[in-house]
């Protein structure tokens, strides 16, 4: 067997970052992949976010349809608990269960919404999973001490450090100190990634063979200002150069690894290259729980008030950190999480605290209008530029945990949660964001060479790896086989095959397999619940 | 005969014995053994293993709610602690899954 078709993540890139790197010579390999290939945008979903949008890409199905809208998800459309988002949120067929439920073998790495891990044929070693915790999030069993028996395979530097991640969200108060270890880490992360990968396709080749390199999010958040200095004041010190030149460094060696990878692949195969949004600067933050408390639609709790909210002992209650900062009978608008830009309304069950049923859409309306209001202080301009209701943004059967209203910052940026003297503040210096339009990339025997596609949709990935892989794409994907990006003739020689809609096949296996544990009733109630029987 | 809260306490251990095995940890893991300073869990760690344990029982679990006012107390979690909250959660007597999980 070999690798008929190798799908290659690279997490937030943007072609403002790598076509400089490639004109200035630091990544010739990608340069020829693209002069000997197709290139496109890769427009994403709502919110540009990596665990919806990452699953958007696998799945070929918006957030309303996969279940997953950020990091965290509610316990329940009535809970105020989050958790953090794992593999069951995902309520469809993604490329690689297609793939092994048409008889193929897959390999994946380090893909979020991974764990716990899907049983399909091959091999997964999950993303966004804790160093310490990797052996629990490895398929099959006896994978991960496969892997320990790699010479050289590194565990730590593998896998995720929580600490390290939290630096990519909070920031490094010190680059000139910190910076530059961090960036090599990632480098040699990658090249980890990159060696396992390569030893389980020399041993073992899967059909699709995936990998996602994370290190291109990361830097470009923290690095913005070294990769481009264009968008800030100019580099002055010895150390901001450093730092430039240890980023650009990053990047050369993701170039080498983009290279050995295609070499393991072969000129037979087809290489995908994707990003699950793209990247811009910020300069901006917006506070939108004090914006909330200010204008009375949230009320802080005297905890809130009495403790040091920024250093919640070890770290735990960080992730539940509104279900105590925030008095719930005073609040009715409140954002739990930093990353999705997205806001909840309490709604009352006519005993509970919150606004009324009845009274929901006007709420939400005034919500949405004083949104709009709110402006620079220096400029006037308008901070909140687009805001999408949970019905134009999540369409689909999984939108009641998703919330209510989700902002889009007139530069991208994200919001903070945390109480904060100020309503609206500066960054200190330039960082990076998620912007809506990512990088696609194909080589491959059929594939146009040195053809600029425009702007395809991240939803168009999974139908084109299916594609690629000679399965038939179900109905229900909502993207399309790009066949633009062919050569004349290949579609005709070999057309698109669409599949009928799979009566949602995962679900379904899943409520089959518990019916070892869970009574009969109750898997119907499932059932019932996920409408595939009245 | 074991009793459940006897399995899961013995279930737990033997999945952190497995886990520190990987990172070099030193100290025999004890029930009384703490899961953030003496363990060095990050917040993940605990969601991962919590998720691992609701795996392992098929049995969905507060976890949530749990790490929520582990938050708010500012309080460790020992093993053992883990333990009670598992066996006041399971329903029904323990049954590990199956290893036949869907094919996602």
């Amino acid at each position: 067997m070999s690798v008929k078709t190798l799908l290659i993540g690279l997490d937030g890139a943007t072609f403002s970052v790598l076509d400089p790197l490639m004109e200035q010579g630091a990544m010739p390999f990608l340069k020829s992949f693209f002069a000997q290939g197709t290139r496109a945008g890769l427009r994403t979903i709502v919110p540009p976010l990596t665990p919806p949008a990452w699953t958007s890409l696998m799945t070929g199905r918006r957030p309303g349809q996969h279940g997953v809208f950020d990091f965290f998800r509610m316990d329940s459309p009535e809970s105020r608990h989050i958790r953090f988002f794992n593999s069951n949120d995902v309520q469809c067929d993604t490329t690689w269960s297609l793939a092994s439920a048409g008889g193929l073998r897959t390999t994946t790495l380090n893909f979020p919404a991974m764990f716990p891990p899907p049983r399909i044929s091959g091999y997964v070693v999950p993303g966004w999973v804790p160093w310490k915790q990797l052996r629990l999030a490895c398929w099959p069993e006896g994978l991960f001490e496969k892997l320990k028996a790699i010479p050289g395979f590194n565990q730590r530097e593998l896998a995720m450090d929580i600490k390290l991640e939290e630096k990519a969200t909070e920031g490094i108060s010190d680059h000139a100190a910190e910076l530059g270890p961090w960036i090599d880490l990632h480098a040699r992360r990658e090249q980890n990634l990159t060696h396992v990968l390569k030893h389980l396709t020399e041993e073992d080749p899967s059909d699709l063979t995936s990998v996602l390199f994370d290190g291109v999010d990361k830097l470009q958040h923290l690095c913005w200002r070294y990769l481009r200095p264009e968008d800030d004041k100019p580099l002055t010190e010895d150390w901001e150069f450093q730092l430039r030149e240890l980023s650009l460094r990053y990047f050369r060696c993701l170039d080498v690894l983009l290279k050995q990878l295609c070499d393991m692949a072969g000129p037979q195969a087809d290489v995908i290259i994707a990003s699950d949004h793209g990247f811009g600067p910020t300069y901006d933050v917006l506070h939108i729980n004090t914006w909330l408390e200010r204008h009375g639609y949230l009320a802080w709790s005297e905890a809130a008030q009495s403790r040091d909210t920024q250093g919640a002992l070890l770290g735990v209650g960080q992730v539940a950190k509104h279900t105590w900062l925030m008095d719930w009978n005073k609040t009715k608008a409140f954002a739990t999480t930093p990353t999705s830009n997205g806001i909840y309304i309490v709604v009352s069950d006519g005993t509970t605290p919150g606004v009324p049923a009845s009274e929901y859409q006007a709420f939400r309306q005034r919500l949405v209008d004083d949104l709009r209001q709110i402006k620079d202080l220096q400029t006037g301009q308008q901070m909140v530029t687009e805001i999408y209701t949970r019905e134009e943004a999540f369409p689909g059967p999984h939108s009641s945990v998703a919330p209510d209203l989700t902002l889009i910052l007139r530069d991208g940026g994200l919001v903070s949660i945390l109480p904060s003297p100020d309503e609206v503040s500066k960054r200190p210096v330039v960082s990076g964001s998620h912007r809506p339009v990512g990088v696609f990339g194909a080589r491959g025997p059929g594939i146009k060479r040195g053809f600029a596609a425009g702007e395809l949709s991240i939803l168009d990935v999974a139908p084109t790896v299916l594609y690629s892989l000679g399965l038939p794409v179900p109905a229900e994907l909502e993207g399309r086989v790009p066949e633009e990006i062919y050569l004349d003739g290949v579609v005709k020689e070999k057309p698109v095959r669409r599949a009928a809609a799979a009566a949602g096949s995962q679900a379904m296996e899943q409520a089959a397999v518990s019916t070892e544990v869970e009574d009969e009733e109750t898997v119907l109630e499932r059932l019932r619940e996920l409408g595939y029987i009245e | 005969m074991k009793s459940r809260r006897q399995e899961i306490l013995e279930y737990l251990l033997q999945k952190m014995e497995e886990l520190t095995q990987d990172w070099d940890y030193a100290d025999p893991v004890r029930p009384e053994s703490l899961l953030f300073t003496e363990l060095g869990f990050e917040s993940l760690d605990a969601v991962v293993l919590c998720t691992a344990i609701q795996e392992h029982y098929l049995t969905p679990m507060p976890f949530a709610e749990l790490l929520s006012d582990i938050g708010r107390e500012q309080r460790d979690l020992s093993i053992d602690e883990l333990a009670d909250f598992v066996d006041r959660h399971l329903g029904a007597p323990a049954k590990a899954m199956a290893a036949t999980r869907r094919a996602q």
